[in-house]
């Protein structure tokens, strides 16, 4: 019993990282139509740009994950120019393999950088640690990110309803007449890779304060956050906002019970658990898990 | 015993009745042509035919064996082609390449002793060229086989996609608009050669078109639609006096596009 | 019930274009060029090259890394569906074939078509599951069973050898680097050979018009469903003789080879070599599979630059290079090295030399598929 509370509260708050890059898969989705397997980089670049103005260049901490944030924003705002602009008239795979191709470029350009290997490792916010009543340690960092993850999403929620969110939703479905009445669907979509690489980056910044991190941490790495962001975002039917935070924080919680002791003798429990989540998902529900009929 | 016989056939799309109690039938060696105005329900009847709808209610027969609930490529199988609207070719390849997937389901190699390289299966590929070649010449498209389906004319792709429905050794052909974009000496022409297909090949003909001169001329029954409902059949003497019909077509045409790029997938 | 028709003479292509003496000469210096590169060098036959005996097995690699280019091309080029994890796919013909060969003891000849098998019976699985996505979302499923097969499946210690790996002898008479080398080199012209059978027969043409239209292929009489799963099953039967191999080629396995990242070097040199290109497919894997290992900078006496004045390890140029090269393929170049090098091949092939060759101009498909 205890180790199913353990499990899952860890679940929650691995999962707020999931939730973050699941918000900007599912934002990029609803805008561009395109599956962004470079999300997770923007997470990576992001907390990379970081650790080099905090570790590297000695900024003060704030300013220096401000740095991060915006490093990951222009990767996502040059995503936008130098690739997905230009294949716009693309069929959707080619878009996917495109954005798969940024994931790999940056990387390259990590490896490349940084590839001495040092150990590498950005200082927390807070160091402090907290003892649940069941025992599980939980770090002030983890509860940081939970906190970033319901602010950002509340900031989203209250930017879709306002004139300018409105109309980047309206520019997917209506860009001709959107063009007509004044909004530039080439604005729409700048506003939202860069809004999708800002969540990115805030799931980099946060969760690289874990544990040392290399290239390509968010999406092969260690924090690898790509594949259960995805699953996340398809439980929202690809286009629930709530659905992606309620869904980041499920797939967290499944991924921990392949640690439950059950599990103990099957190796990658984890991985196994989520295909298989993910493939019954697929298979029962294409729609999604948690939206409602009426977000269609 | 008719070749194709649709009984009280109806189809909604979530509150949109788009058929409603269409019934119709086909004898052999007929042609019957079906006119109507655009968004009547003429190429969802057709989709209902060939299976990519799923009529609501009524029955599809083909010589007396119920196929309502058949797949697609099961009816092409037992001689039902049809052309689509916007030209049903795979406009990637050649004109050639088209009439020789076209004959899939008469080739006599397993797949898999093609990919081998089965001696057999090379000797099956030359018989298939030349049967496509036979299609062509007699279509008058022979210069064209080696052509790109999309660098094709129109009206040479209209041309060419009947010549691949020809190559799926088909007995009911349904042909969705084959004259649009011709014009009234390229129609009479069409005319012509669908009435000599009937006569070489033993074809059953249902005949969708907006040039309602070509299709009085060949039909030998007429249905016109209107509103997804039959609204006039008989000779087409009788359909082109009936009052209706005239109303329909000189009346307000309902703008809602009859285009089969909006079926969803159904195979 | 074949209608009768009327015979018609097949005329034969009527050629205006002669190659004349001299241009046979010219061309056949250039297939025997290819022949001494291909046959030759790598065994160090007149040739003024040394190839060692690590060297060596940089070049069965990259026989074996076409083999999985054709695979995946199958997949992606054939079918438009893409597959992130086609290196568990090679990986489970890999652990296959040695289990085969070191626990059961069987022979490596018998190891290589069981491999094939499974991998057929894995790839028909994901295909079932295919059919009910479309292409999007079938993408994040292979990556889900990539990360399931490197982390999991890989993992099981009894088959695979748990971290250590597991062992896998070559077969009598090709122990050595460079006999193993010409064996690789059989399984790609098989590869070669099957892969050009399925495009010219009724699968070939049937996933061909399913990809691009599946209501006017259903129409065709084509059984959809059932070409897309041969497709899937035909990419495994590839992907396990490539697994197979390059288990007999390394001696040794271990699961981490079969990481993500080699997924995406897959899904990169096929896309770079130029979908359903089979030349393009083949080069593209030969390049990255010679780029990745370093080899292709070392034998431009590139190591000094590369390493010493841009700071960039050997081994990490692929993976700074290719991605650069995928997106320009992509946003440039659509139809990859197979179009930059159409007019050689068929300058080759005794055409006249057309600067505009092979230009693919694919006329905008509906994306029914994604």
């Amino acid at each position: 019993m205890e180790e199913l509370a353990i499990a899952l509260t860890f679940g929650v708050l691995q999962g707020s990282v999931y939730s973050l890059v699941a918000l900007g898969i599912v934002l990029v989705y609803r805008v561009s139509g395109v599956f962004n397997f470079a999300q997770a980089e923007f997470g990576t670049t992001g907390l990379f740009g970081a650790y080099i103005a905090v570790v590297l260049w000695e900024w003060p901490f704030y300013l220096g994950l401000l740095f991060g944030l915006v490093v990951a924003i222009v990767m996502g705002l040059l995503t936008e120019r130098l690739v997905i602009h230009p294949l716009r008239n693309q069929s959707k795979v080619t878009l996917l393999v495109g954005t798969a191709g940024v994931a790999l470029t940056v990387i390259g350009i990590q490896f490349w950088q940084f590839n001495d290997p040092l150990i590498r490792q950005l200082p927390k916010i807070s160091d402090a640690v907290y003892v649940t009543p069941f025992g599980a340690p939980i770090m002030a960092q983890q509860l940081i990110t939970l906190a970033v993850l319901i602010v950002a999403a509340a900031a989203l929620a209250v930017f879709l309803k306002s004139p300018a969110g409105l109309a980047m939703q309206a520019a997917q479905q209506e860009p001709v007449a959107c063009e007509l009445v004044g909004v530039s669907v080439r604005r729409v979509s700048m506003m939202t890779w860069g809004i999708a690489a800002l969540l990115g980056g805030l799931a980099g910044v946060l969760s690289g304060a874990y544990t040392i991190f290399t290239a390509g941490f968010l999406t092969f790495g260690v924090g690898k956050a790509l594949l259960p962001g995805f699953i996340a975002a398809v439980l929202a039917g690809m286009k629930s906002m709530p659905g992606a935070v309620a869904g980041g924080l499920v797939v967290g919680i499944v991924e921990q019970f392949g640690g439950l002791k059950m599990f103990g003798d099957v190796p990658g429990a984890s991985a196994l658990l989520l295909l298989v989540f993910l493939v019954v998902v697929l298979l029962l529900r294409p729609q999604g898990l948690l939206v409602r009929k009426a977000t269609a | 015993m008719s070749v194709l016989e649709i009984s009280r056939l109806s189809i909604h799309f979530g509150g949109v009745k788009a058929l409603q109690n269409v019934s119709l039938r086909a004898g052999e060696w007929e042609i019957v042509g079906i006119i109507g105005p655009n968004g009547a329900g003429k190429t969802t009847l057709f989709n209902c035919i060939t299976g990519f709808y799923a009529p609501t209610k009524g029955k599809v027969r083909y010589r007396d064996r119920n196929i309502t609930r058949m797949r697609v490529h099961e009816r092409t199988a037992l001689g039902i082609g049809r052309t689509f609207q916007n030209v049903g070719l795979v406009k990637n390849t050649t004109v050639l390449e088209n009439l020789l997937t076209a004959q899939h389901l008469q080739i006599g190699y397993d797949p898999v002793a093609g990919i081998m390289g089965s001696p057999a299966s090379f000797e099956e590929e030359r018989r298939l060229t030349e049967r496509a070649h036979q299609i062509l010449g007699l279509m008058d498209l022979e210069e064209i086989a080696k052509v790109r389906v999309a660098d094709l004319p129109y009206g040479m792709q209209k041309r060419a996609e009947i010549a691949a429905v020809l190559a799926t050794d088909p007995d009911l052909m349904l042909l969705d608009e084959p004259g649009s974009g011709m014009g009234p000496e390229e129609a009479h022409e069409l005319g012509d050669t669908l009435l000599k297909l009937r006569e070489e090949f033993g074809l059953t003909i249902v005949l969708i078109d907006h040039h309602v001169p070509l299709v009085t001329r060949v039909s030998d029954y007429m249905y016109c639609l209107n509103f997804g409902e039959v609204l006039a059949e008989g000779t087409p003497d009788v359909v082109r006096a009936h009052p209706e019909v005239a109303r329909a077509y000189l009346g307000e045409e309902p703008a809602e596009p009859d285009d089969d790029t909006r079926v969803q997938e159904a195979v | 019930m074949t209608k009768e028709l009327p015979a018609v003479l097949l005329e034969e292509e009527d050629e205006q274009f002669r190659v004349s003496p001299g241009g046979w000469l010219g061309r056949g210096v250039v297939w025997a060029l290819l022949a001494w590169l291909v046959l030759a060098v790598p065994s160090n036959f007149l040739s003024p090259f040394e190839i060692g005996v690590t060297d060596i097995n940089g070049f069965s690699h990259a026989a074996i890394f076409a083999i999985v280019g054709l695979s995946l091309n199958v997949l992606i080029g054939y079918t438009g569906q893409i597959s992130f994890g086609h290196q568990a796919f090679v990986g489970l013909g890999a652990f296959v074939s040695a289990y085969v060969v070191t626990d059961l003891g069987w022979e490596f000849w018998l190891a290589v078509p069981i491999a094939a098998g499974f991998g057929a019976i894995q790839a028909g699985v994901l295909g079932l599951i295919s059919l009910r996505l479309t292409g999007l979302y079938f993408a994040v499923v292979t990556l889900a069973y990539g990360m399931f097969a490197q982390e999991s499946l890989f993992g099981i210690a009894a088959i695979t050898g748990g971290e250590a790996g597991k062992a896998a002898p070559r077969p009598i008479g090709f122990e050595s680097g460079y006999a193993y080398y010409y064996l690789c080199l059989a399984f790609v012209v098989l590869v070669l050979w099957l892969d050009w059978r399925l495009m010219k027969t009724k699968s070939g043409r049937a996933m061909q018009a399913l990809r691009e239209n599946p209501r006017v292929a259903s129409s065709y009489g084509i059984n959809v469903k059932a070409f897309t799963l041969l497709a899937f099953a035909v990419s495994g039967v590839f992907a396990g003789i490539a697994g197979s191999l390059l288990a007999h080629a390394d001696e040794v396995i271990v699961p981490v080879e079969f990481n993500f990242q080699l997924a995406l070097l897959f899904v990169l040199m096929t896309v770079v070599g130029g979908l359903r290109n089979r030349a393009g497919v083949v080069l593209g894997s030969v390049f990255f599979a010679f780029l990745g290992s370093g080899k292709l900078v070392e034998w431009f006496g590139l190591v000094g630059f590369v390493e010493g004045v841009i700071g960039l390890p050997k081994e990490f140029v692929a993976l700074v290079i290719g991605p650069i090269l995928l997106l320009l393929t992509l946003t440039a170049f659509p139809g990859g090295i197979g179009q930059q090098i159409a007019p050689v091949k068929m300058w080759l092939l005794g055409h006249r030399f057309d600067m505009h060759a092979g230009e693919v101009n694919e006329v905008e498909v509906t994306d029914v598929r994604a």
